[in-house]
């Protein structure tokens, strides 16, 4: 049977996914706080506890 | 078991892709890593979950979209049971987590209002045409699938759109968001739940009965439909019961580490977004990346967002899967053209547009929001239904079997 794939199609994509996920990163506060960056601020905990969805909407109260 | 029974699924199936399942554990080992060094454990934990759900979906052969299609097209109820199942069990679990007044979790709650009613009407839609829901896209790209990552790709792009256009939905009418849990208390809000998906179990089993006059109750089996429980475990198929389980219990894990329940489609923005700023675009421009979150979100790593990090994992553990399967990219044999490749499209738009204005997908608006106890699921769930009865009709036009 052959293969239903091209081998080194797949590790492509999975190498410029891992690229852009490392360019994401080394250009995040989050990196330059592991760096010793006391000033970057690095939002590990994302949350909005006064938002009305679980994408950040406001509530349609608040609305002007 | 004969000698030729236990030759023939030999022949068949020659066990693991190496390769497939080898890249896959590296792309683990080295993405986890990652998170373990740059992040926090939690998200290591949620990376690890992430994988697990992926791995539950693809051996349980959890399509939301095919439930949905079965029973209008088929008369067969067996996944949309599957499915109620699952929402029963995780609102067993959730819900009291919820409601033990805890500050460090939120549910999955959201306005009930015009932009949901919309958004979610276009999400069934897309559903159909597209091929898959949030999860469905997710797990069948990781396996490979060529259709999907087009889906994925005009998903993402969707969403970006909707993400520009909802501040607009949202000025129209509306009200804040209801939660049973603050209406009627814990044990009232799981009773209304189960209420409510035992009516919707009903109306399935009738439809089922009226076409077939009996019930395929394969939702219910415990014991894989061939083949022993262990071997069943690696290289699937798993019984709905077995991803069921792991589906609400990965659910609930999330709340816990997370803070919130599994949303899928907030990291589809995220991504667009990110590929928009570093293509020069100023996303500050748009009122909805200046809410604190999406603000957040865009200003700091991927691997800092939880649904980005369990993202990954599951399409990873979706990988792993399909290659314990050997069925890695099975589905893309022939390239997807003409009228297929143009539902993916205007699926995948549907999809993403549909997930911003209706608070997220069948995962994040639907299964976590029926499981946060709030009433924007049911709304969610009534129209998606009713988009999804288009997609359906609109198939074959497309080219798509029903």
């Amino acid at each position: 049977m052959t293969a239903a794939y091209q081998r080194h199609r797949i590790v492509g994509i999975l190498l410029a996914i891992l690229v852009l996920i490392l360019v994401d990163h080394l250009n995040s506060p989050t990196f330059a706080f592991n760096m010793g960056d006391g000033r970057a601020q690095s939002a590990l905990v994302q949350r909005d506890a006064s938002a009305c969805a679980p994408c950040g909407a406001p509530c349609p109260s608040t609305r002007d | 078991m004969t000698q030729a029974n236990t030759m023939a699924p030999a022949a068949i199936r020659p066990g693991p892709d190496r390769f497939v399942v080898g890249l896959a554990l590296a792309g683990l080992v080295v993405l986890g890593g990652l998170v373990w060094l740059e992040t926090a454990p939690f998200l290591l934990a949620l990376f690890a979950i992430g994988a697990v759900l992926g791995v539950a979906l693809y051996h349980g052969a959890f399509g939301f979209t095919a439930g949905w299609r079965n029973l209008v097209t088929k008369k067969r109820g067996a996944g949309m049971r599957a499915q109620l199942l699952l929402f029963a069990l995780a609102a067993l679990i959730m819900i009291p987590i919820l409601g033990s007044g805890r500050d460090d979790v939120i549910g999955a709650v959201a306005p009930v209002g015009t932009s949901l009613v919309v958004g979610s009407f276009l999400f069934g839609i897309g559903m159909q045409l597209g091929g898959g829901c949030g999860s469905g896209t997710l797990f069948t790209v990781g396996a490979g699938n060529l259709r999907m990552m087009v889906t994925l790709l005009f998903f993402i792009v969707g969403a970006v759109l909707g993400s520009i256009h909802l501040p607009w939905w949202l000025d129209l009418p509306a009200v804040d968001p209801i939660s049973l849990i603050d209406w009627v208390g814990v044990p009232g809000a799981i009773a209304v739940q189960w209420l409510g998906l035992g009516a919707v179990t009903l109306w399935v089993n009738r439809i089922e009965r009226r076409a077939h006059g009996d019930l395929e109750r394969t939702e219910l089996r415990l014991r894989p439909i061939e083949g022993s429980m262990a071997k069943a475990l690696f290289t699937g198929r798993w019984p709905f019961l077995w991803a069921i389980i792991v589906l609400a219990v990965g659910n609930a894990l999330t709340l816990v580490i997370g803070g919130s329940p599994w949303g899928i489609t907030f990291a589809f923005n995220l991504w667009g977004a990110k590929a928009l700023q570093g293509l020069g675009v100023d996303m500050g421009q748009f009122e909805f990346w200046n809410w604190a979150y999406p603000a957040q979100a865009l200003a700091d790593s991927v691997l800092v967002n939880i649904p980005s990090v369990m993202n990954f994992g599951l399409l990873l553990g979706a990988m792993l899967a399909a290659g314990m399967a050997r069925r890695f990219n099975e589905a893309s044999r022939q390239t997807p053209r003409g009228r297929p490749f143009l539902a993916a499209v205007v699926g995948g738009l549907l999809l993403g547009y549909g997930a911003r204005l209706g608070f997220g997908c069948n995962i994040g608006a639907l299964f976590s929001g029926l499981a946060s106890a709030s009433v924007h699921a049911w709304v969610w769930f009534a129209c998606a239904f009713a988009g999804s009865l288009i997609g359906v009709r609109l198939r074959p036009w497309f080219r798509l079997p029903n």
